[in-house]
């Protein structure tokens, strides 16, 4: 339906736009406070224009750390969380394609068996299995690992069920076509099925990465050693500050790092996506 | 370059009722071979149990003299055309063609001669570089002829290759790949439900019903000497006229000569073309010999299309409705009554009982 009413259509932008004020003026709030003086915010002077210590608290909160908590130059848990998220993320998407491929294109016994236990999992995220889990990585001496802090995060029913959902969208004739040209099952999963799935790669790449990159709880059991920590629990550390004033203009500093990754990724991907809506292939 | 021969392949799907019963047929090298049945009769399960995309529950299957049952699609050197194409949708339709033979290790030079003759061709030639999207369906369908083409196979398999294109389309196509298939001399088959095609296309007809061979040969044959009512009905359009004959030979209400034709003991079915009706113009009746039929019919509606006339009728008054085609114009009213005249050698005679011919 196009419609051309200028009052309807001054409503609907006015909407928006104080939509995006609310969600944009904590953010630009957060990039004014990290580049003022540490006196300016403890005085609540903090104005609505950024100041001048802009490089110098990035500089410092990347490369240095924080004065009085941590002391943890923050660029090691940005770089941990980068490694976590991506891996969380390429992982469940890798194991989630080869499990939906298995179940539509193979037929081996209790194969829908296989699909109902997966589908099982959705019900069982980290929080609630979370002892358990501990307890399985502490066993295996994974604590303060990489590997135990993304493994326990890998699989994943959300992921699997969306790629089934897709493959069986996908015609026979399509299969049988690779059969005909000379393609088995590997061939025809690379050739055929992966470039097909591209957006729906992409799309849970965003999802899953954003996962990852913002997991909490996990991280925090997980984690003893600084230089294992993740960003989210970064800021957090930073926050609580014994007999001190907790250094604001770092931590925002910080959050603003924190949100640049997840940012990154939805831009990127945004082209595969645009271009997937666009172009149906058919 | 090879024959196609099949020894009472049968298919069952998974313990229920078979979809293909029994089927021996052979077709020569080279020759053009077109499956033909109504909807669900067996012929894409028994294409694609030669294509060994489905497995043979009984019997076997040769190409060259080797049984390929157990053989793997790739390895049965033979090539489809699906019908909804299958192209590959993330390809070029350079590499739509390319594919099989880069799998087979083809050397890329050998692999870019051929797809270049097969773009020649097939007049893809400025369409190399698009993607199976940006072209029409007509487009489509050449390239998945082209992709079959690459291969040099020893057999084309055609699973209603044209269905998805329009009448007029379908036309231009149907000559295209009979001309292709001439030229290149590849052992064909051909699997459709529009008997025009299957006409046009075929060296060797087969009808199918049911799972079953109804019969087998050239297609002019299978129009001329129908063995079945199956078939006698199948080939031909409009459709074979049928009048059930008692077995004295009595047959309905305004039927005249019947009593002279050899009828079974279980009676009989008797088929005549409606190009075979000959009306009395104007009164003067058309001169008849012994054994000749002669049906009076009340003509119920006229369809000239301009080289013909379809002329349908109530046998006696109110009986059977029975179709005659006349050559030219012929504007009978609504509503009058005229003698047809059907002559002996065209009729056809089929036992009541069997569905089988009976000579005359
Ligand atoms: N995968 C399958 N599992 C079970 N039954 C099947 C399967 N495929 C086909 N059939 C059955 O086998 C019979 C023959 O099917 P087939 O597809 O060969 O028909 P067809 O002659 O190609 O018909 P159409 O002209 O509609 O394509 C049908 O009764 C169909 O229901
Ligand atoms: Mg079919």
């Amino acid at each position: 339906m196009v419609e051309n009413r200028p009052l309807a259509n001054l409503a609907s932008h006015l909407i928006l736009i104080v939509g995006v004020a609310i969600v944009a003026f904590p953010v630009y709030l957060a990039l004014v406070a990290s580049s003022s003086d540490p006196t300016t915010i403890a005085n609540g002077q903090l104005g609505l224009l950024p100041e001048g210590h802009l490089f110098e608290n990035y500089w410092k909160v990347l490369f240095e750390g924080t004065e009085r908590s941590t002391k943890q130059p923050m660029i090691v848990p940005l770089f941990n969380s980068l490694v976590m998220a991506l891996v969380i993320s390429i992982g469940k998407i890798s194991i989630s394609l080869i499990s939906a491929f298995a179940i539509i294109y193979f037929r081996f016994p209790f194969r829908h068996t296989a699909f109902w236990v997966i589908f099982l999992t959705l019900m069982l995220p980290v929080e609630v299995r979370i002892y358990p889990t501990y307890k399985i990585v502490a066993d295996l001496g994974l604590l303060d690992t990489y590997a135990g802090l993304t493994i326990p995060l890998i699989a994943s029913a959300t992921a699997t069920l969306l790629f089934r959902q897709f493959f069986m969208t996908v015609p026979d004739e399509l299969l049988e076509a690779s059969k005909i040209d000379g393609a088995g099952p590997w061939k025809f999963f690379k050739d055929t099925l992966l470039p097909l799935s591209m957006t729906s790669v992409a799309a849970m790449f965003v999802i899953q990465f954003i996962y990852g990159w913002n997991q909490y709880l996990w991280p925090l059991l997980i984690t003893t050693r600084d230089d294992m920590q993740t960003i989210v629990i970064g800021i957090q550390k930073m926050l609580y500050v014994t007999d001190a004033l907790t250094e604001w203009q770092l931590a925002m500093a910080t959050t603003i790092l924190a949100m640049l990754p997840p940012v990154v990724v939805v831009v990127a991907m945004q082209k595969l996506f645009v271009r997937g809506l666009t172009e149906t292939e058919k | 370059m090879a024959e196609v021969r099949l020894t009472s392949v049968g298919k069952i799907y998974s313990g229920a009722v078979p979809a293909v019963k029994d089927i021996t047929f052979s077709v020569p090298d080279g020759g053009f071979c077109v499956l033909v049945g109504p909807s669900g009769c067996g012929k894409s399960t028994l294409l694609r149990m030669i294509a060994g995309l489905e497995t043979i529950t009984m019997g076997e299957i040769r190409i060259s003299d080797r049984v390929v049952n157990t053989v793997e699609p790739m390895d049965r050197d033979i090539a489809m055309v699906f019908q909804n194409y299958a192209l590959y949708p993330h390809m070029s339709v350079y590499d739509n063609m390319a594919y099989g033979l880069r799998n087979r290790k083809t050397p890329e030079p050998e692999i870019s001669a051929r797809v270049a003759e097969a773009a020649r061709i097939l007049e893809l030639e400025p369409y190399l570089e698009r993607r199976p999207r940006e072209l029409s369906g007509g487009q489509r369908q050449r390239v998945a002829m082209g992709r079959a083409i690459v291969r040099q196979p020893q057999v084309f398999l055609f699973d209603e290759p044209l269905s998805n294109l329009d009448a007029k389309l379908r036309g231009a196509m149907r000559v295209e790949i009979k001309k292709l298939q001439r030229q290149l001399g590849v052992t064909s088959i051909y699997v459709t439900h529009d008997q025009l095609e299957a006409m046009t296309l075929a060296d060797q007809l087969v009808v199918m019903n049911q799972g079953v061979v109804e019969q087998i040969g050239e297609p002019l044959s299978l129009y001329e000497r129908p063995e079945t009512v199956f078939v006698a009905q199948f080939i031909g359009a409009p459709p074979m006229n049928m009048i059930d004959l008692a077995p004295g030979g009595g047959g309905p209400k305004g039927l005249d000569g019947s009593s002279e034709l050899p009828v079974p003991a279980s009676g009989a079915r008797l088929g005549i073309r409606p190009e075979h009706l000959v009306v009395d113009e104007d009164g003067r009746p058309v001169p008849t010999r012994p054994g000749d039929i002669r049906l009076e019919l009340a003509v119920d509606a006229v369809e000239a299309v301009g080289a013909e006339t379809y002329i349908h009728g109530r046998l006696g008054g109110d009986g059977l409705m029975i179709t005659a085609r006349e050559h030219g114009k012929m504007l009978l009213p609504p509503g009058t009554s005229r003698v047809f005249t059907a002559r002996r050698e065209n009729l056809h005679l089929f036992d009541a009982a069997t569905g089988r011919r009976v000579d005359i």
